[in-house]
């Protein structure tokens, strides 16, 4: 672990943000995971802006369908003729934000209930971990195949499904941290100096436990991308909006791999592994920073 | 209280808690919940009143509740108008067929994530080593289903050796029953591949860091010290203890077993639990979906029991630790 | 001839520039039936060197230079499957803290029991169970719990169960590396006497290390000072211990700071300052900067082990010490 017993050194300032991506550029595995990141993000920022075709735009005839890749259609067209390519950039978007937005709100929850957990202690404790543990073992994907089917089919409420269904690793993860910050000295001191719970929360606990979930975070990105992609390939994706699993659920039932048009469902699955990979490789590297003993020689 | 009572107790509380929970997902959908039971049928007056009475809709949403528990109590998991039979009828037919799924990719992916895990995680540091990581990572981003596309494609399309679809040939007939369990058999290599190449890095992953930490105890030092060969090194004393981390593990492992099937049932058109599941999300049909996330839930936990009775077997300090 | 005849060995752990020099040419004798302490504070080089003996250094460490003879043979260039052959049939080891030193998954039985059926095949599991049952009554544990795990004993009777285990090939030579550290006073007495009583009954030679000066006079036929990596001083337990004998300011230095084990403990005179950082060369005598006899020589130039008496040597350019 990355903490101090002395507390003298606790009132410093976490670690720099700059000096952690310093130390992932470092390892391997951790600068191929930020490139990746950086790349995918990027393209797919700038990527639909460029790219000249309407993803949505079917084709004009019959001779346009399931078209191999060629000069004008890079990746070559789908099941109505629509550009490939332009869908594979679009739909990155709808995986980032997703990942991104999802994992803002498993955190949010999960460092509420952690914390709370452990610094309030006692029954609230007992209560809230019960909680934890049910939502740990309860089987995710049906779950979230059953409120997407209840709740509906759009973005918003994804994300607020997988949002809502990932937070219980970190909320353990924090509040071990919380229980073993709470009982450093500056605690009972700082409440002897008529410091509010919450002020001891937002001032010391918040800054120094967020910081220890970062790996499990970055995880989580990876987890979120994952879910959004399987729930819009089960069909449960938001029918207004290109995602790669989407792309995938049109080119499994359109017969995509019977008709042996690999551009259509290689270009999605080679870019949902790369960002799943991306930030799987960054939470590893993360998580051998903090823990040297793993880290290998090589 | 004993150990084993204690945990049966918890156990009987968590399933209590996901059957509350199944039950208020269900039914705090806007709108009349027979609407929603009985989705793509039309139903006249009668029969309507007949399933108000039965689901005890015209009551309190706490004595629907009642009414809920005292028929799971019976077995009885409603009925399902899209399938056109008891819901616990096409589950226990659909069960049969993904426990068959998932124990034979558990097997294989237990043996093989051990062994692989063992592998790397003796040979720290080296190019073996980190590979087989940056291997276990790729397969572990790729989404499952994918990987049964490509398999579909690879195996099925362009080389046409495996069957792509359902549990046996259509309209086959077999001269002999082990031809018809060959017939099983070949059909189940795919999503078996499909499920072990995505799960095993779990286990390769546990378990190459649990051998990694356990190799660096002093008792390891102690067995080298006896002149033992390496092999008995690394596997008598090195690979029976990392193995306890790896079980405890395993909870995350078990959770995510469903989630797995339920995608590659549907790549395969495989008959179980999974693709029940996924024809009841295109039909709405939701008498059949809040049985199936119940049973899979069950499964789950009793699962994780299992697996936590089998450590305290298997660990001699536990018992000192009660 | 001596059973082991170290010499001028040299441990490296790391390698280029980053590399440290724990042990630094540096020659060791046991003789049979003889017991040998090694002594000086941590991180002086003692483990690595015990450790070095049967090749049972980490990963990142390596031997550099020197022989390690053993009834003739060199160890030094043995490959592991070689030294396995030699490896507690011959040698073995009390390691220190027996608290993890064991398998916490393995009855002690069978981890007793295991060093005989590797290293005498064709010896029966039951045979070797009722080998470690013996070993086990003559270390004072009795035998009905040989089917018991580590985590059931006490501290001391996890290190009874070490020595046993220690004892199960009937070595020719044991190192105990801290064998009494991490045990209470009382506990301490008990198992060096046991060590002493089962080293006759089982004629074995010992090298025993410690950083406790008044367990190695109590025990030792000959001790070793170690500092930084080297010999500071060598020579029969008289020799190094007596009160006008000691010929290193180092070891008279390390007798102020230790009490007699039988006394009460409490810090009498610790030596100010550390031991000097291995992975930067040095000039000079390497206790130079703590030495408070030290003459403008000791700075410059390295002194050898300068012989005393027929036994005893001393690396001090002051030979005999301060008096």
């Amino acid at each position: 672990m990355t903490t101090n017993s002395n507390d003298f050194e606790l009132r410093e300032a976490p670690e720099t943000q700059l000096s952690i991506l310093g130390k992932i550029w470092q390892d391997r595995m951790g600068r191929i995971g930020l490139l990746m990141t950086v790349s995918v993000f990027t393209i797919s920022i700038i990527g639909p802006m460029i790219w000249p075709f309407d993803p949505a735009a079917v084709g004009a005839d019959a001779s346009s369908i399931l078209q191999p890749p060629n000069s004008q259609n890079w990746l070559g067209t789908d099941e109505l003729g629509r550009d490939v390519f332009s869908q594979f950039l679009q739909g990155s978007r709808v995986s980032l934000l997703v990942g991104v937005t999802a994992t803002i709100i498993a955190t949010v929850i999960g460092a509420g209930i952690g914390i709370s957990s452990g610094y309030f202690m006692g029954r609230l404790d007992t209560v809230l971990m019960a909680i934890t543990d049910f939502f740990l073992v309860v089987p995710s994907l049906p779950l979230m195949i059953a409120m997407g089917s209840i709740f509906g089919q759009n973005l918003t409420v994804i994300i607020l499904i997988i949002g809502v269904l990932s937070w219980p690793r970190n909320a353990r993860i924090i509040r071990s941290q919380t229980l073993s910050l709470r009982e450093r000295k500056f605690v009972p001191r700082a409440k002897s100096l008529g410091a509010t719970d919450l002020r001891i929360i937002r001032k010391h606990m918040i800054p120094h436990v967020l910081p220890l979930v970062v790996a499990n975070t970055i995880l989580v990105v990876a987890g979120a991308i994952l879910a959004e992609a399987t729930l819009a390939f089960i069909g449960l994706g938001d029918p207004d909006r290109i995602s790669w699993g989407s792309m995938l659920h049109f080119a499994f039932a359109s017969g995509a791999i019977g008709r042996g048009a690999w551009w259509y469902f290689m270009p999605p699955g080679l870019g949902i592994l790369a960002i799943v990979l991306a930030f799987t490789l960054l939470g590893h590297s993360f998580d051998r920073i903090n823990n040297p003993r793993l880290r290998d020689a090589a | 209280m004993g150990y084993l009572p204690r945990k049966s107790l918890q156990v009987l509380g968590s399933i209590f808690a996901v059957t509350t929970f199944n039950f208020f997902l269900f039914h705090i959908i806007p709108g009349d919940p027979l609407r929603l039971i009985a989705r793509t049928q039309k139903l006249d007056a009668e029969q309507v009143a007949a399933l108000r009475i039965e689901y005890g809709l015209d009551g309190s949403l706490f004595s629907q509740y009642l009414t809920y528990i005292g028929n799971l109590l019976h077995g009885d998991l409603g009925y399902s108008f899209a399938l056109h039979e008891q819901v616990s009828t096409a589950l226990m037919r659909a069960l049969g067929h993904t426990a068959l799924l998932l124990a034979t990719s558990t097997v294989i992916v237990v043996l093989f994530g051990i062994f692989l895990g063992v592998f790397a995680g003796s040979r720290q540091g080296s190019k073996a080593d980190s590979r087989t990581i940056i291997g276990a990572l790729v397969f572990w981003s790729m989404p499952t289903f994918w990987v049964g596309m490509l398999l579909v494609f690879t195996f099925g399309v362009w080389w046409g050796v495996l069957p792509i679809s359902g549990i046996t040939t259509p309209n086959a007939v077999y001269e002999t029953y082990f031809s018809y369990l060959m017939d099983i058999a070949r059909h189940l290599v795919l999503p078996t591949l499909t499920l072990a190449l995505v799960d095993i890095a779990f286990f390769v992953l546990i378990t190459r860091t649990s051998l990694v930490e356990v190799m660096s105890e002093d008792f390891m030092l102690t067995a080298r010290g006896k002149g033992l060969p390496r092999r008995t090194l690394v596997w008598r004393h090195g690979v029976r203890n990392a193995l306890l981390p790896v079980m405890t593990a395993s909870a995350l492992y078990i959770s995510g077993l469903v989630g797995g099937a339920i995608q590659v049932e549907v790549v395969y058109s495989w008959p179980g639990m999974g693709l029940l599941m996924y024809n009841s999300v295109l039909a709405r049909d939701y008498a059949v979906l809040e049985a199936a996330f119940l049973v899979s839930s069950v499964v789950v936990i009793l699962a994780n029991f299992a697996t936590d009775v089998l450590y305290r077997r298997l660990d001699p300090r536990v018992v000192v630790a009660q | 001839m001596n059973l082991l005849e170290v010499k001028n060995l040299s441990v490296q752990y790391g390698s280029g520039q980053g590399g440290v020099l724990a042990v630094d040419g540096v020659d060791l004798s046991v003789g049979v039936g003889e017991f040998v302490g090694l002594a000086g504070e941590s991180g002086c080089g003692k483990t690595t060197l015990a450790m070095a003996i049967p090749n049972l250094l980490p990963k990142y460490a390596s031997i550099t230079t020197g022989t390690i003879e053993f009834e003739g043979q060199d160890l030094s260039n043995k490959s592991e499957s070689e030294l396995n052959e030699v490896r507690w049939r011959d040698i073995s080891v009390i390691f220190q803290g027996a608290l993890n030193a064991l398998n916490p998954v393995a009855t002690i039985g069978n981890q007793i029991a295991e060093p005989i059926l590797i290293h005498e095949p064709g010896t029966s599991h039951d045979a070797a169970i009722t080998r470690a049952k013996e070993l086990l009554e003559a270390v004072g544990i009795s035998a009905s719990r040989s089917s018991s795990y580590s985590h059931e004993f006490s501290g001391g009777m996890r290190q009874r169960v070490m020595i046993a285990m220690a004892l199960a090939c009937r070595p020719k030579l044991v190192i105990a590396d801290e064998p009494i550290t991490a045990l209470d006073v009382m506990t301490q007495a008990q198992i060096l006497e046991l060590l002493r009583s089962l080293s006759e009954t089982f004629n074995l030679s010992m090298l025993l290390i410690s950083h406790d000066l008044s367990v190695l006079a109590e025990t030792c036929d000959r001790v070793q000072i170690m500092y930084a990596g080297k010999v500071a001083e060598v020579g029969t337990a008289d020799d190094v211990f007596g009160e006008q004998n000691s010929a290193h300011p180092y070891t008279q230095r390390l007798l102020k700071s230790y009490p007699n084990i039988h006394q009460e403990r409490k810090f009498i005179d610790g030596i100010p300052g550390y031991p000097p950082d291995l992975s930067k060369s040095h000039a000079g005598c390497r206790f130079a900067e703590r030495c408070t006899v030290s003459v403008e020589k000791c700075f410059t130039d390295e002194p050898e082990l300068a012989v005393i008496s027929e036994l005893h040597r001393s690396a001090c350019h002051l030979v005999g010490g301060s008096k």
